[in-house]
C-alpha cells in the first residue's frame, strides 16, 4: 500500500484535491481511499487529508503515521507534517519555488506560478489544487490521462479546459530534488 | 450495477433515491449535511419520485416523517449528533406508533463541549427508545443497508436507524458498488402498508390509552423487538443471495471461528479491527475479529451461538456508559454470558471518543494489555 498524507489550509482545496487523486487512480484499476481530517473547518486553518492506493480493498479508518509521500500546499507546513509523524525515507511534494532546508527527497512545484499563467485566480489568490494534483500524479506514476478524464468528470466547458492546462503543465514541470536540500 | 468512488454520505443519498422513498424531511448538521444536499440536488433535478420538505428542526423533521409514514409513505431523513437528540421525544413517537421510518445518523460527538467528530454516544443514548440500530464500517456496507433496513423495519413495523462514523465514512471516499434498479425493486418492493392515515377513512391515531392496553402495546413492541433479531438475519441472507454481498447478519465474524480470542466492536472501529486480529495472529495468538452490525436489538443469541467455550471477548466501545465502568457494548455482552452456560472471560476499553483516532498498531497494543489482565 502507498500512503499520501497531504498537508495544506482550509479553502486551499485540499479535500477536492485528494478525491480527484483517488478518483484518477481507480481509473487505473487500482483501489484507493481518502480520509480527510478538517481540523477546526476555518478557512485558512491547517487541515490534511489521506490518501491510500493499494491493490486489494482498504481497510483502515485512521489517519497516517507512516506515509511514504507528503505533499505540502506550503513550505511552511512542514511543521505541521512534523507532527505527525515522518519516516527516514518519506519522500515530500512541495508547492514552493525552491527545494526545503530538509534532507529528504523532494518533488518541487512553483504551483503559484501554475496557477496565475492558466488564470486559476480567484479573490485574488492564486488557486494551486489543480497545479499540485498534476505534480503528485506525476510523482506517484498516475497516467496523465486518468487526470484528464477524472477532470473532465468533474468539471466542464471553460472550468475544465483551465484546469486541464494548469494540471498538465505541473504534469511536466514539478522537479526531482534528490537527497534533501540545495543540490 | 457499476463501480462508484465515492464518500460515504454519496453512497447513502444515492441507495435513498433507489429505494423508491416517498417522503424526506431534512434539517442540516455536520457531518450528515451533505446528505440532505444531495437528496436536495436529486429532488431538484427531477431524480427523486418522492416529496423532499426542507423544515426547521430536527424536532420537526421527525415530526414530519413520522406523520407521513402514519400517512403510508415509505420515508426518510438523516441526522447527527445534537439533532438526533432533539429528535428524542418524537422517536419514542415513532417506535411506539410502530412506524417503519428509517433515518441515517451520522455518527459524531455530542456537546459539551462542541465537537465535530466521531463517536457512538448519540445513537447509544437513544437505545431505549425502541429503534433498531444498524452499524457500518464501509461505504459498501452503507449502501447496501439502507436496502435491508427498509425491508427489516417494513416487515416488523418498527423504525430503523443507520449509523456510521462521521468524517471516517461520511467524508471520506471508497470504491462502491451500486445495484441495478431492477434487483433493487426484486428485494425491496414499492411500500405497501397494511393500514394507514387516511382523510376518507375515520379513525385516530396516537390517542391515549388505559394502563391494560398501553403495557399490553409496549410489552408487544420490546418483544416484536428482539424477534426482528431473526428477521433481520433472515433479509441479510435474501440479500446476499440476490446480491452476493455479505456484511454479517447480527454480526460478522470475520477469522477462524474456533478462535481463542475475539475482538468485539462497532461502526469503522471495525474493519480497522479486522488488522489487529490479524497483527495478534502474527504474533501467534488465535484471534477473530467480531463486528457488531446490529446494536439494537442486541445480538445476543448471536454472541452466545458464535462463542467457543473458555473463548476471551475484549470489547472496544467507541462511547461511555456513565455511571458504569466501561461503554453500552461491555456491559451488554457481560450481561449477554452472564448464566449462559458458556465460560467467556470478559474485558473491554472505551475509546476513539470525540474522533481520537484508532490506528491498528494503537488497538494492538491494547487488546494485549486487556488480553494480560485477563490472565
Amino acid at each position: 500500500m502507498l500512503e499520501l498524507r497531504i498537508h495544506g489550509r482550509g479553502g486551499q482545496g485540499v479535500v477536492t484535491m485528494a478525491e480527484l487523486l483517488a478518483k484518477a487512480a481507480v481509473k487505473t484499476g487500482l483501489e484507493a481511499q481518502t480520509l480527510p481530517f478538517f481540523g477546526v473547518e476555518r478557512r485558512g486553518a491547517a487541515v490534511k487529508a489521506c490518501v491510500r492506493f493499494d491493490q486489494t480493498p482498504i481497510r483502515i479508518r485512521s489517519m497516517s503515521y507512516h506515509p511514504q509521500v507528503i505533499a505540502l500546499m506550503n513550505g511552511n507546513l512542514l511543521s505541521y507534517a512534523r507532527i505527525d509523524g515522518i519516516d527516514p525515507d518519506t519522500y515530500f511534494v512541495v508547492n514552493a519555488k525552491e527545494p526545503l532546508d530538509l534532507q529528504a527527497d523532494q518533488w518541487i512545484l512553483d504551483a503559484e506560478a501554475v496557477a496565475i499563467e492558466n488564470n486559476l485566480v480567484f479573490g485574488g489568490e492564486p488557486f494551486i489544487n489543480v497545479p499540485m494534483l498534476g505534480g503528485i500524479a506525476k510523482v506517484l506514476n498516475i497516467p496523465l490521462a486518468a487526470v484528464e478524464e477524472t477532470i473532465r468528470g468533474h468539471w466542464s466547458g471553460k472550468k475544465a479546459d483551465v484546469n486541464l492546462a494548469a494540471a498538465r503543465q505541473a504534469y511536466e514541470q514539478i522537479k526531482k530534488y534528490e537527497g534533501g536540500c540545495r543540490q | 450495477m457499476s463501480k462508484r468512488m465515492d464518500t460515504g454520505n454519496a453512497a447513502c443519498a444515492l441507495a435513498v433515491k433507489a429505494a423508491n422513498v416517498d417522503f424526506i424531511a431534512a434539517y442540516p448538521i455536520t457531518p450528515q449535511t451533505t446528505i440532505s444536499e444531495k437528496l436536495a440536488d436529486y429532488a431538484a433535478a427531477g431524480e427523486l419520485s418522492g416529496v423532499y420538505l426542507p423544515v426547521e428542526s430536527e424536532h420537526s423533521v421527525m415530526s414530519a416523517v413520522a406523520a407521513a409514514s402514519a400517512a403510508g409513505s415509505r420515508t426518510f431523513t438523516a441526522t447527527s449528533s445534537q439533532g438526533l437528540l432533539y429528535m428524542h421525544e418524537i422517536l419514542h413517537f415513532a417506535a411506539g406508533g410502530r412506524l417503519p421510518v428509517v433515518m441515517v445518523n451520522v455518527n459524531r460527538a455530542v456537546c459539551a463541549p462542541w465537537c465535530l467528530y466521531a463517536d457512538h454516544q448519540d445513537s447509544v443514548s437513544q437505545r431505549d427508545t425502541g429503534w433498531l440500530q444498524f452499524h457500518c464500517a464501509s461505504h459498501q456496507e452503507i449502501y447496501d443497508t439502507v436496502f435491508l433496513a427498509y425491508k427489516v423495519a417494513e416487515k416488523v413495523r418498527i423504525p430503523a436507524m443507520i449509523n456510521y462514523d462521521g468524517f471516517l465514512l461520511s467524508h471520506s471516499m471508497l470504491p462502491f458498488d451500486t445495484l441495478d434498479q431492477e434487483t433493487i425493486n426484486r428485494f425491496l418492493p414499492p411500500y405497501r402498508p397494511d393500514w394507514k392515515l387516511h382523510p376518507q377513512w375515520g379513525g385516530t391515531f396516537g390517542n391515549v390509552a388505559a394502563a391494560a392496553e398501553y403495557s399490553a402495546y409496549r410489552n408487544t413492541l420490546a418483544e416484536d423487538t428482539l424477534k426482528a433479531a431473526d428477521v433481520i438475519e433472515e433479509e441479510a441472507r435474501a440479500y446476499k443471495d440476490l446480491t452476493g454481498r455479505w456484511h454479517g447478519g447480527m454480526i460478522d465474524v470475520q477469522g477462524p471461528q474456533d478462535s481463542d480470542v475475539f475482538l468485539m466492536s462497532m461502526g469503522s472501529m471495525s474493519a480497522e479491527m479486522s488488522l489487529v486480529a490479524e497483527a495478534l495472529q502474527a504474533q501467534g495468538i488465535k484471534a477473530a475479529n467480531l463486528k457488531v452490525r446490529v446494536y439494537r436489538p442486541f445480538p445476543g443469541a448471536a454472541l452466545r451461538q458464535a462463542l467457543p467455550q473458555n473463548a476471551k471477548l475484549l470489547v472496544f466501545d467507541r462511547n461511555l456508559a456513565y455511571g458504569h465502568e466501561g461503554g453500552a457494548l461491555l456491559m451488554e455482552a457481560r450481561s449477554v454470558f452472564y448464566d449462559s452456560g458458556k465460560a467467556v472471560k470478559i474485558a473491554g476499553a472505551s475509546v476513539g471518543i470525540g474522533g481520537v483516532d484508532l490506528p491498528a498498531a494503537m488497538l494492538t497494543e491494547k487488546a494485549l494489555a486487556l488480553l494480560e489482565g485477563l490472565k
